[in-house]
């Protein structure tokens, strides 16, 4: 953690991540506007902050909606969505990698193969299907969102198992009698939790830009509950003469996005074994 | 893949017919689409087909669905390598310069403009381009498929992400490179900085650059589609969405089949590389 | 970077070279000469080159410029000779067309019975084609010398003129070698089909020979499809095409204000329609659906959602077309509808409104406010945005409460549509709906004598409109806008676009 403190790009990134997040957790307080209920003599109105006349500090949508408080709720939605694919994405990843790369052979090469086929459906596709068959939940999404990208972790947990499994200190715990699972736990874990961690923060970043595009597709979240991809979605069609309701939305989707990418960048520096202090 | 096309919800028959057409019509097309025999029976027809290089008629053309999907291959081809080659290009420039300065002003503005490059939605972009490039200057058409001229704007929407991961993963790699032990040698040997870069660093921050592009190449498939929508790029992508909306199966079938095989060339040959670049990893 | 400079270089000397040609004077009057291209931008793409096998208003536009129909329907839905001079019924169940002379095929094949004969009774038998249940109900298509046909019915088929709006005539030669015959087909149009990019765009030539004179007035036409609003109004701004159809009010004001650019609308033979799902316990007593209509402020959506570019609705059949009669706007009242809802016992409604994804405009918006609506009289709504194909699945199922949908008079006759929706055969998979009063209306409305068929459809729409099986909240507006460099474009209420009478200056 204090290492953690050592780079200022890890600070940079964590702070503004953070500050996302809380406002977002605390949307209900942030925002007194209703983000649902439509108010069709104010729509379209441009943000206070831009010098618009209305009240609403960032404007109002197609149907009137405050822009503030939808951005703070969505992001509740958004956020909290991308946290859990991750979550999930890293367990499964982790574990399979870990499973493909320890006990190798057969298992590997299946798990290699199903990595392959995935990849080369398009998550669209994917998530078409699976929506059809499911219909549009918050899990059917969090599950496409995870579908999506466990391989990644399970390609780089099982890449340094390979490389970890013939390194020395390794070979000589194993002849000293040491059982998988141990070697597992001691020595290859610990290794992976770095690149990992690397991982899992740029990929949040990923999450949070496929959620938006799923629900830009109408594969998401449904109306009128905001999510920052349906208030993309929303404003496309007003580019040309309202274009707040889209660039807001696609502002705070790229401030996260820094935010988690500066920290990722910031956790390798930091916890790279290679770099010395 | 067959049986979850003709599993998802959605009747091909009343995609094609009105809404208003009485069911006796879509029971009556769909007999003659062959959607009324039993799943194992269209599977059997399929695959003899398919043996015999036949894909089948799209249900929405009426036209072989293998002509449908090979007419919109150039047009898929030309965006594709150009926003490739722009990704490569850029991406790389980009990511040197930012692993060389880093620490600077132009490494941070490098950063921001990746982060940028790759949050800011596909669509956001293009439509912007569209309405700066093509209707307010003018300098550039705003759509369509007729030129050099008219792939510009669409690459470029479609190379800003990709270009915005190269760049990064560029970065970060040569940053990781730089600092180790036999470049410093190499440096402490006089080399120019250039040649440290360019011949050592480089050749050893390509081995995951390519396992990135090799997958980037399923996301340029997958994000031309709303890049080809905006543009009315004739291309794949579209294609796919249309026939997955419409439920034309011969059509997504072909599409499914042809760049699985793609992709299982490429990351072959990426496999193969990455085997021929760095000995350690060998298989087994 | 050399592309700037040189577009920039290019823009100026072709500015220069217009700034030139304007200030040599004013151009002669190109009367009868014929001149110039004109590129349309459309917003669906053409599916197909054959007038019997596709069912949409746009390839329908598209292809009457290749070939001609019998009969055609103005801009104020009256029917009028095309490549029939004149037509009338016999009988309840025949009808006699006497064809018009001299007209011949770009291939110079001349048009006769044969032609006729040959695409009716191909579009009734080939039931693959996507047309073919509309002409099921034809008995026998008889030649009667080279220049009349009669037909014969199985049941009085009053719409079938209005039907034959978009049914344009084949050359007899087509039936040969049908799949060769679409690759370059051949019509009597005022245009020759050129070429077809699947997906992209149409190439049309001048008919030289077209039997109207003075017709076409332009040398080409090119057709190109782009799906995509903002991307077809922004190449109508840069000056690359000439006219976009399928414009949604937002984009009104910022067309006006381009320059060269003319906004044209007009209200569409469209009416907007939320049908309940009438087998369903929860709108299947008449009071909730009644409450619904009342707690529902159409004005709101008209003026506030769709920018005034909407009407109000006083009949199912929208005016102008047979059928069509006023019966006074719906009310909007939500204290009479909290009201009827307590009466029905309806007190903790929900209802599952489902829309097909991005088919109408504004849709999800209006959804949105009918639900915040329904909201304030205590009806909770779930929107169900879903994929057409899956939204139509669903319809079928019966797995909706109200679900947003729309017609477009196509062709400009009510029959289909009552026939098709109104009926206990029609909605079985559909609406659910039944009502033995309106099915022998419907029936009877079939007969070719028009005053016959005004009457009976007026009593249905009195029955429609009593009984509420669908809320008909507005009828759409058309709204196109073209270049002004565009002469004699008529802004159509069947959203056609039709340029054979246009001329570019």
């Amino acid at each position: 953690m204090r290492r953690l403190l050592r780079s200022p790009t890890a600070l940079a990134g964590g702070v503004i991540l953070a500050a996302m997040i809380l406002a977002a957790v605390a949307a209900p307080l942030l925002a007194t506007a209703d983000p649902v209920k439509p108010s069709f003599a104010r729509r379209l109105q441009s943000p206070r902050l831009l010098g618009g006349a209305s009240a609403a500090v960032l404007g109002t949508d197609n149907l009137g909606r405050d822009i503030l408080a939808r951005l703070l709720h969505g992001g509740r939605v958004s956020l909290g969505l991308a946290a859990a694919a991750v979550a999930l994405a890293a367990a499964a990843g982790v574990t399979i990698g870990l499973a493909a790369g320890v006990v190798g052979g057969r298992l590997d090469d299946l798990v290699m193969r199903l990595a392959d086929v995935q990849l080369a459906f398009p998550v669209i596709m994917l998530a078409i299907a699976i929506v059809a068959v499911v219909g549009t939940s918050a899990v059917a999404l969090v599950g496409v969102l995870a579908l999506s990208g466990w391989v990644l972790y399970a390609r780089t947990v099982r890449a340094t198992v390979l490389t970890i499994r013939q390194l020395e200190y390794v070979e000589a715990a194993r002849t000293l009698g040491a059982g998988d699972l141990r070697v597992v736990a001691r020595h290859i874990l610990p290794n992976t939790l770095a690149p990992i961690l690397v991982i899992v923060s740029s990929q949040f970043a990923t999450m949070v830009l496929l959620e938006s595009g799923l629900s830009f597709l109408g594969l998401g979240v449904q109306p009128p509950q905001p999510s920052w991809g349906a208030m993309l979605a929303e404003g496309r069609d007003y580019l040309s003469n309202a274009w707040w309701l889209a660039t807001i939305p696609g502002l705070a989707i790229s401030l996260v996005v820094l935010g988690a990418n500066l920290l990722g960048d910031g956790l390798r520096d930091v916890l790279d074994p290679r770099r010395g202090a | 893949m067959f049986v979850v096309l003709r599993v998802i919800p959605g009747d091909p028959a009343k995609m094609l017919l009105p809404e208003g057409a009485p069911q006796s019509a879509v029971d009556e097309l769909n007999r003659h689409l062959g959607l009324r025999e039993p799943l194992w029976v269209q599977y059997g027809i399929f695959l003899r087909s398919v043996a015999r290089g036949d894909f089948g008629q799209s249900f929405q053309y009426r036209s072989p669905a293998l002509r449908v999907v090979v007419e919109r291959v150039p047009a898929t081809i030309q965006l594709a390598t150009t926003a490739m080659l722009l990704t490569v290009l850029a991406g790389v420039s980009l990511g040197v310069v930012a692993a060389v300065r880093a620490g600077t002003a132009w490494d941070y503005a490098g950063t921001v403009l990746a982060v940028l490059g790759q949050s800011l939605p596909n669509f956001w972009l293009g439509i912007m381009l569209i309405l700066l490039f093509g209707v307010t200057l003018r300098w550039l058409p705003t759509s369509g498929f007729q030129g050099w001229t008219y792939l510009v704007l669409p690459s470029v929407t479609l190379a800003a992400f990709p270009t915005a991961l190269v760049a990064r993963l560029t970065r970060s790699s040569l940053l990781e490179i730089l600092g180790q032990e036999y470049i410093r040698t190499g440096r402490a040997k006089g080399l120019g900085e250039r040649a440290v870069v360019l011949r050592h660093a480089l050749k050893n921050a390509t081995i995951p650059l390519l396992t990135v592009l090799g997958l980037q190449i399923g996301t340029l498939l997958g994000g031309a589609v709303i890049t080809e929508s905006i543009f009315a790029w004739p291309g794949m992508g579209k294609l796919v969405v249309d026939a997955i909306f419409f439920r034309d199966f011969p059509v997504v079938q072909t599409i499914l089949i042809l760049s699985a095989t793609i992709f299982v060339v490429i990351n072959l040959v990426v496999d193969l590389l990455y085997t021929v670049l760095d000995p350690r990893i060998r298989y087994g | 970077m050399g592309i700037p400079h040189l577009s920039r270089r290019q823009f100026v000397a072709g500015g220069a070279a217009a700034l030139t040609a304007a200030a040599a004077g004013p151009r002669p009057a190109a009367a009868q000469a014929r001149r110039g291209e004109i590129i349309a931008g459309l917003s669906e793409r053409m599916l197909t080159l054959d007038p019997a096998n596709h069912y949409s208003i746009s390839s329908t536009s598209v292809l009457r410029h290749v070939y001609d129909p019998l009969v055609d329907v103005t801009n104020d839905d009256k029917f009028v000779p095309a490549l029939a001079e004149s037509w009338r019924a016999t009988s309840n169940t025949a009808w006699r067309f006497t064809l018009r002379r001299g007209v011949s095929f770009h291939d110079g094949t001349p048009f006769t019975a044969d032609s006729v004969v040959f695409t009716l009774k191909r579009v009734r038998d080939n039931t693959k084609l996507i047309k073919s249940f509309v002409y099921q109900d034809i008995e026998d298509v008889q030649k009667d010398g080279d220049y009349a046909v009669t037909v014969t019915t199985k049941r009085p088929f009053g719409s079938l003129p209005a039907h034959l709006t978009m049914l344009g005539m084949l050359p007899p030669g087509a039936g040969a070698n049908e799949d060769a015959f679409f690759t370059k087909p051949v019509g009597s149009g005022p245009f020759r089909f050129v070429s077809w990019t699947h997906g992209d765009h149409v190439e049309l030539a001048a008919n030289p020979k077209y039997w109207k004179a003075g017709i076409p007035k332009v040398d080409k036409l090119t057709v190109r499809f782009i799906p995509e609003l903002s991307t077809r109004v922004s190449a109508l701004r840069a000056g690359e095409i000439h006219v976009i159809d399928r414009v949604w009010p937002d984009m009104v004001q910022t067309l006006r204000a381009t320059p060269g650019v003319k906004v044209l609308d007009t209200p569409a033979i469209e009416a907007q329609r939320w049908h309940f799902q009438l087998a369903r316990d929860s709108v299947k007593d008449p009071r909730v659906r009644k409450a619904v209509s009342l707690a529902i402020d159409r004005n709101v959506i008209i003026k506030d959602l769709l920018l005034g570019y909407a009407r109000p609705v006083v009949c199912p059949v929208p005016p102008g077309l047979l059928g069509h009669t006023n019966l006074g706007q719906k009310p909007y009242d939500p204290e009479k509808a909290r009201q009827l809802l307590k009466q029905a016992g309806a007190t903790n409604l929900t209802l599952d409104f489902v829309l097909m994804k991005d088919l109408y405009p504004k849709q999800l918006e209006i959804a949105q406010a009918v639900a915040a609506m329904l909201g304030d009289v205590g009806i909770k709504v779930n929107i169900r945005n879903l994929e057409i194909a899956t939204a139509r699945e669903q319809r079928t199922a019966g797995n909706y409460d109200l679900f947003f949908s729309g017609w477009a008079q196509m062709p400009h006759d009510p029959d289909w549509y009552f026939g098709q929706w109104f009926t206990k055969a029609g909605a079985e998979k559909l609406t659910r709906f039944s009502d033995p009063r309106v099915e022998q209306l419907i029936a009877e409305g079939r007969v070719p004598d028009p005053k016959v068929r005004q009457q009976k459809y007026e009593e249905i729409d009195r029955l429609l409109w009593e009984d509420e099986p669908e809320i008909w909240p507005y009828y759409t507006v058309a709204i196109y806008a073209i270049s002004d460099k565009l002469r004699n474009f008529e802004a159509r209420r069947d959203y056609y676009v039709l340029l054979h009478e246009v001329g570019i200056a």
